[in-house]
């Protein structure tokens, strides 16, 4: 039993700085669709979800790749702090941008993609 | 500096001019001040691959922070669209702007390579706050060891500024009661609620 | 009443606390790591100001009422004068730390208390200043309805 344990620490030490990497890629790729996703969605509403993506999606995976890639245990410590502040209010601030739009009555366009809008009404959006 | 550091720099300053382009061109306020916010932050981003990370975090911290948030407040105090400029009056303004920058770019043909070793901000005052901060202060930043103790005078010089600035603001625009009692007229008690 | 601003005051008032506790872990390290004085002044305002979006600047005023910012930043610049006035009653220049307290040849604990008194009254005046001039813009302003926006 102990055996196995040592095992898959050792596994895990050599595992660890991959996952690592991996996950940090992953999170700049997610960066790159939300960018992606600001600059060509249609609507504000759209593009707001596609910036959230950034702002959560791919923040809280590269926090979890840098976790994962820690010398030590303090540094393991601050690093998830900042992910769950990064959590708790990142997807508030969307929900306050959603909400002052929505309360300043700008329009989701609703209808078919590319339908000549008889829903569509967009303040400058 | 390497290559790879070179890069991220020349490419965070090309993001910083093509917002300062941007914030000039515009004339919504809202948006400006928002983008003035972001250069802030990317500048914040730039000097930490510069590894001026006290800097960095005072920029972040006051610039892309608070000072967005008091320049929102002082844009409602205002309008939100800024003055069509005739674009003649802006002729004379520009060849000014465009001579002293070209003086610029020639004057930095003389600077010293950056975090050189042999230049003058490095190797005379700043090596021997570096040698002598562990003897003489004994604590292990040596930012705040230079900021505090070395040069002291500097930093209430600042302190006092900072306060002026405060106080000046109060004694123009008043000192923040207006709201408070014209929401106690108002018997219901509801405030600027969000 | 406010229905639609539930989820910012409850997740404000969970995360103002953590702020201004922020603010003094940045305070107190800056002998560590980056920090200091400025950068924990400002976090404590913004947290100041957070609270006064998100609950109206009454409800802020009636926390942290105008007079005691200013109050506050006058006596942040006063400490940090203080500290170099009785570092020359106890003999040495203006400003000068190794004066503050009687200690052996080569130590530091006059430059340790003079850092942390003069970045205390950084931070006092940095915080008050921009709590102070935060209210002057927001008491000027005529009550927003959410609509105009």
């Amino acid at each position: 039993m102990s055996e196995f344990l040592s095992t898959i620490s050792e596994y895990w030490t050599v595992f660890r700085p991959w996952l690592g990497a991996a996950l940090s890629m992953l999170g700049g790729f997610l960066a790159l669709v939300g960018a992606i996703g600001v600059l060509r969605f249609p609507d504000f509403y759209t593009r707001l979800h596609a910036a959230s993506v950034t702002d959560t999606g791919a923040a809280l995976v590269l926090i979890v790749g840098m976790c994962l890639l820690s010398p030590s245990g303090l540094v393991f410590v601050k690093i998830l702090a900042i992910g769950i502040f990064l959590f708790l209010t990142a997807p508030s601030a969307a929900h306050a941008i959603a909400n002052a739009a929505h309360t300043a009555k700008l329009e989701p366009v609703t209808g078919r993609f590319g339908s000549p809008g008889e829903n569509v009404e967009e303040h400058g959006g | 500096m390497n290559v790879g550091t070179a890069l991220i720099s020349v490419g965070l300053l090309t993001m910083l001019f093509v917002i300062a382009v941007a914030i000039v061109r515009m004339r919504n306020l809202f948006a400006i001040v928002m983008l003035s916010g972001t250069y802030s932050l990317i500048s914040a981003a730039w000097f930490v691959a510069l590894d001026a990370v006290d800097v960095a975090f005072t920029e972040a911290a006051v610039g892309a922070g608070i000072s967005t948030a008091l320049m929102l407040g002082a844009m409602l105090l205002t309008s939100r669209t800024a003055k069509v400029e005739r674009s003649l009056a802006s002729l004379a303004p520009l060849l000014v702007c465009i001579a002293t920058g070209a003086m610029l770019i020639y004057a930095t043909i003389d600077l010293p390579a950056l975090g050189s070793v042999t230049s003058p901000v490095n190797a005379y005052v700043g090596a021997e706050y570096l040698a002598r901060t562990e003897s003489d202060i004994g604590v292990p930043n040596v930012v705040t060891a230079v900021l505090a103790s070395y040069r002291g005078f500097d930093t209430l010089g600042e302190t006092a500024v900072i306060f002026a600035a405060g106080i000046s603001v109060a004694l123009l625009l008043g000192f923040g009661e207006r709201s408070l009692t014209a929401s106690m007229k108002d018997k219901s008690g509801r405030g600027r609620k969000l | 009443m406010n229905d639609r601003h539930i989820i910012l005051r409850v997740i404000s008032k969970f995360l103002i606390p953590i702020i201004v506790v922020y603010a003094l872990y940045v305070q107190f390290h800056g002998d560590y790591g980056p920090g200091g004085g400025f950068q924990a002044g400002v976090i404590m305002a913004v947290a100041i100001i957070l609270y006064s979006l998100i609950f109206g600047v009454p409800a802020a005023l009636e926390a942290i009422p105008a007079g005691f910012a200013r109050g506050l930043a006058s006596i942040g610049l006063l400490l940090y004068a203080g500290v170099g006035i009785w570092a020359m009653m106890n003999g040495g220049d203006y400003l000068d730390y190794d004066f503050l307290v009687e200690e052996e040849e080569g130590g530091h604990a006059g430059q340790h208390l003079g850092i942390i008194l003069i970045e205390l009254g950084v931070l006092f005046t940095v915080a008050g200043a921009m709590v102070t001039i935060f209210y002057a813009f927001a008491g000027r302003v005529a009550e927003i309805r959410d609509e105009d926006w």
